[in-house]
């Protein structure tokens, strides 16, 4: 049985108590055995499948990210073709194009998918829950700078702010302002600063 | 004058008012990340047995009250075997005798039953 | 030969489609501009039934004023949204003049 997970006002995110996920992993483990006796995929192929999955993380954006900040020919090619320059760093990446957008002084971007959950999963890995939520995906295209306030980031009235819906074949990474000083930290250090949150552009400041 | 817009599904919620957004991360369970292994997998270009679209419009098209009272991985997982039974891929007698099987496979361990 | 080059005033228009469809209904019958085109991917409305034989489509990325597209709300006026639209959702528009 699902339950709400659910705090005050919140909008709930309806998560599996224990007795769902149970439920789940048995239906999910049917469907295996069924699809594997018919020969359409064997259990290695799904546990290599899972270990794919699982390698993605924010690590990668962030080696993108401190890359571009450090190598400008780079960072004009991550903006003309992203998903090209980012296979340049050996990361592989499965949806068929992404799209970097820049935040300057002037321009702040935030991404959603308000129709699903898209997200360029092959490079980061699985999107947070909240991005997931009927809330963001509801009010991220209406009141964004509603959003952003409860996420900790007051954007000024004069810096622009644009929306991605990232509802077809393209997916979206945000590449933040680099930090004031760039040039005494190391690329170990500036990868260190980039959350998934300035990723996705629910924050700005890279500190 | 009123402007048709067309049909709406109940997953396109883009501008609706909602509560305040959930700040949480949850994990990523075991059985999640089976369920977007197999879906990847069956997608895959050796196979292509199931898209991701068709996954989508598996659970564009399961009902309101599901779509509302599942979880996100639930929802796909759904929306995948209702997509392999419509196909003759699985069938539900099949996929239902499996999950028997495996149903009582956990009442010999669990402590509980 | 795309029919749409980056600038051009464009429509979404409201087709009426049931079934999976990749556009947002908040989108619909509203004007904007193309921002960029994707190249050409096949329809997810054949992909969604199992057709993987269809023509592939163009893709444009739109880009709206938030404040067209959510009136009478104190929105900034150079806040903007952009999402992707298939071809055969968009047709030629006219410019608007702003709102006062």
């Amino acid at each position: 049985m699902p339950h709400d997970h659910h705090h005050g006002e919140h909008e709930a995110i309806i998560t599996e108590d224990e007795a769902g996920n149970i439920e789940a992993q048995i239906i999910v483990d049917a469907l295996q055995d069924v699809l594997i006796a018919k020969g359409l995929l064997t259990a290695l192929e799904v546990t290599g499948a899972i270990a794919k999955l699982e390698s993605p993380g924010i690590h990668l954006g962030a080696k993108v990210i401190a890359k571009a900040w450090t190598d400008p020919a780079y960072h004009a090619r991550l903006l003309a073709d992203g998903r090209a320059a980012i296979q340049e760093l050996d990361i592989s990446v499965t949806e068929a194009s992404i799209i970097v957008v820049e935040n300057t002084p002037q321009v702040h971007n935030l991404v959603t998918c308000t129709l699903c959950s898209c997200y360029p999963r092959s490079i980061l890995g699985q999107p947070p829950s909240w991005y997931i939520s009927k809330a963001y995906r509801a009010r991220s295209v209406r009141e964004p700078r509603k959003v952003l306030a409860e996420f900790g980031l007051d954007l000024p009235e004069d810096t622009q702010l644009i929306v991605h819906d990232s509802n077809a074949d393209m997916r979206y990474l945000v590449l933040p302002e680099a930090p004031a000083d760039l040039q005494t930290r190391s690329i170990a250090d500036l990868e260190a600063l980039i959350s998934r949150d300035h990723l996705i552009g629910v924050t700005r400041a890279v500190t | 004058m009123q402007d048709d817009k067309g049909p709406r599904g109940y997953h396109d919620v883009g501008g609706d008012a909602a509560g305040t957004i959930p700040i949480v991360d949850l994990p990523w369970l075991h059985w999640e990340k089976q369920v977007e292994a197999i879906r990847g997998l069956l997608g895959d270009g050796t196979r292509r047995i199931v898209s991701l679209d068709e996954v989508r419009r598996g659970f564009e098209s399961f009902g309101v009250e599901k779509y509302n009272s599942l979880s996100f991985y639930r929802r796909r997982l759904e929306a995948m075997t209702d997509i392999l039974i419509e196909k003759g891929v699985v069938s539900h007698a099949e996929l239902d005798q499996a999950i028997a099987q495996g149903k009582a496979k956990w009442a010999e361990f669990d402590p509980k039953a | 030969m795309k029919r749409f080059s980056d600038g051009d005033c464009v429509k979404v228009l409201a087709l009426g489609k049931e079934g999976h469809v990749r556009i947002p209904h908040y989108v619909r019958n509203q004007i904007g501009h193309i921002a960029g085109y994707c190249g050409t991917y096949l329809n997810p409305e054949d992909l969604a039934v199992g057709n993987t034989s269809g023509q592939a489509v163009d893709l444009y990325r739109v880009a709206f004023e938030q404040r067209q597209l959510w009136p009478n709300q104190p929105i900034p006026k150079h806040d903007m949204l952009v999402i992707e639209i298939y071809d055969h959702w968009l047709a030629p528009a006219q410019e608007t003049s702003d709102a006062p």
